[in-house]
């Protein structure tokens, strides 16, 4: 079997999705995590990488108008592509995810004999994809909220504003270590796939890879004569 | 012709029991005895207008100067009588840091010249203070001293003295009533302004600066024994810092707002006080100088809340939310990047199921 990656498992569709969500929350983490460690001097060192307070609070802003635009698309995506809509029914969370996680951690720990057979998005793929579209919804609430305080003056008290400034500041925390220790970690920093795992960029795997992390999908596209 | 003023001098002092007060053998006696310790000497500035040039030497001697000889000011006066008008004095030819004679340098006294009043002095504007406008002339007492014109309670009347508007409206402010009622830590002029280097407010070394107005206020109102002893909250200072206007003057942005934005300045009310732009019914009005849309909600939650702080309500709780929910979710990822890590170990140690 090939350990070369020949096998398209990311579409280009989802790929520059993926791409536009990756530059806009590393700005937008970039430029958070500046403002929320301000007083310490690596806070200092990342405003002023980032061309001073304001050029931060315009760069935050822009990066915020990416991630808006791209959740747009991709709610589109699912909802009137053909392609989309069958990811996306793929990614609804089943029970067999929760026994599949018991069973990989039992594994690990040597407690059972057998690795679970894991399909094309197994409980890895749908804690990311779910955390994320929730922390996606929250982030832009709130963060509109603050963006146009202004507007929102008219509609809200004024405890709301400093709610969803506690929210904002409290998911950005959130975001960057479950991006860091779930998804980057599982992705690309794990043994045998660290520095970097280049699917996010053409897409593809190898048939090795598919067979070991995706068993079910790889039996499936056997059966179909497909690889 | 001299034995004959002095004469007449004792003579006088015969007939006036309360003059002269001084000795002969005083070393101002020829300064006081011949000319200024009359109270009619005077001199013809223009024709018909005199300036009087008596000193009231009892003054000086219960002032902070009285161990001093006229001369020691006056230094220009080397010969008595004098021929010639002396010039003006410079109290910083003593008034300076290090110098010998002990003369106390408080409040960095010299700054005066840099400051608006001493800029104003030196274009020559006839309403200019010097020294001696706060001080006064012969009659220095030290700050200390409820009769000095810079003892603290009557700070607000010497500058006020100039200052009648500003005046006026401090009276009225809360820091104006605490001082009236004798509470003598409430802030006058000089506790913001300070005392010789003032300067104005869109100057960088000015206290009142935008970004110096949160510390200048600091001094006592992040001062808990002062706020507890006033029934004041103490960390408005500090959730200020921490708050957008706070961030945002922080790092220049000096349109944000500061203390005084919402507060005012000479008359600061309570937020209890129908006319303070604080009170609830304002705040629209009070927040609508920079945020248009202000309504009565911007009245509905608190003020200067530190979200650590179990005062902030609402949001103190849903900080807690994140803070405990994030310390569980490190410890969960943790713990999942652990067991993974354990299992291929294991697993690459030979004793796979596999």
């Amino acid at each position: 079997m090939s350990g070369e990656r020949t096998i398209e498992r990311l579409n280009l569709q989802l790929r520059v999705q993926h791409f536009a969500l990756m530059v806009s929350v590393t700005l937008l983490i970039l430029t958070g995590v500046a403002l929320l460690y301000r007083d310490s001097a690596f806070g200092r060192f990342l405003i002023a990488l980032e061309g001073g307070f304001e050029a931060r609070g315009t760069i935050h802003r822009v990066a915020a108008g990416l991630l808006i635009a791209t959740a747009f698309y991709h709610v589109l995506y699912i909802l009137f592509s053909r392609q989309g809509h069958e990811e996306f029914m793929q990614m609804l969370v089943r029970a067999q995810d929760f026994k599949d996680y018991g069973a990989a951690l039992l594994y690990d720990l040597g407690l059972r004999a057998e690795k679970p057979q894991l399909d094309r998005y197994s409980y890895r793929e749908k804690f990311q994809y779910w955390a994320f579209a929730l922390f996606v919804v929250i982030m832009i609430i709130s963060g509109l909220i603050l963006w146009f305080h202004n507007w929102f003056f008219g509609l809200f008290p004024k405890w709301a504003f400093d709610v969803a400034l506690a929210v904002h500041s409290g998911t950005g925390t959130l975001i960057l270590i479950v991006l860091t220790l779930w998804h980057l970690y599982i992705v690309h920093l794990s043994p045998g796939r660290f520095p970097v795992d280049w699917s996010f960029w053409d897409g593809k795997i190898s048939e090795k890879q598919l067979r070991e992390e995706h068993p079910l999908e790889y039996k499936r596209l056997k059966e179909k004569g497909l690889l | 012709m001299k034995r004959l003023i002095v004469l007449l001098g004792i003579m006088g002092s015969l007939i006036v029991s309360s003059w002269p007060s001084f000795s002969q053998r005083d070393p101002n006696a020829r300064c006081l005895l011949e000319c200024h310790g009359k109270p009619d000497f005077k001199r013809e500035v223009v024709p018909g207008q005199f300036k009087s040039l008596y000193v009231d030497y009892e003054q000086l001697k219960v002032s902070v100067h009285k161990e001093k000889l006229c001369v020691d000011c006056h230094t220009d006066v080397t010969a008595i009588p004098h021929q010639r008008r002396p010039e003006q004095i410079h109290c910083l030819q003593c008034h300076y840091q290090g110098n010998v004679v002990g003369a106390p340098v408080r409040e960095r006294p010299e700054k005066y010249k840099e400051s608006v009043h001493g800029k104003a002095f030196e274009r020559g504007d006839p309403n200019a203070p010097d020294c001696k406008s706060c001080h006064t002339v012969h009659a220095v007492r030290p700050p200390t001293d409820p009769l000095s014109p810079v003892y603290k309670a009557n700070i607000p009347k010497t500058c006020g003295g100039c200052h009648i508007e500003i005046y006026t409206e401090y009276v009225e402010s809360v820091h104006g009533q605490a001082l009236r009622n004798n509470v003598l830590e409430s802030a006058v002029c000089s506790d913001c302004h300070r005392e010789h280097d003032l300067f104005p407010p869109d100057d960088p070394r000015s206290s009142l600066h935008p970004q110096n107005v949160a510390n200048t206020c600091a001094r006592c109102h992040s001062d808990v024994k002062i706020m507890e002893r006033r029934g004041v909250p103490v960390k408005q200072v500090e959730a200020f810092k921490k708050s957008f206007h706070g961030i945002a003057i922080e790092f220049g942005i000096l349109k944000s707002a500061n203390c005084t934005s919402c507060h005012g300045y000479h008359k600061i009310l309570s937020s209890r006080d129908p006319r303070s732009p604080i009170h609830p019914l304002n705040l629209a009005q009070t927040c609508g100088q920079c945020h248009p849309n202000a309504s009565d909600n911007v009245a509905r939650g608190r003020f200067h809340i530190i979200p650590s702080d179990p005062e902030a309500g609402i949001v103190f709780w849903v900080s807690q939310f994140f803070k405990w929910l994030t310390i569980s979710v490190l410890i969960g990822l943790f713990l999942h990047i652990a067991i993974d890590l354990y299992g291929r170990f294991r697993r690459a140690g030979g004793t796979s199921h596999e």
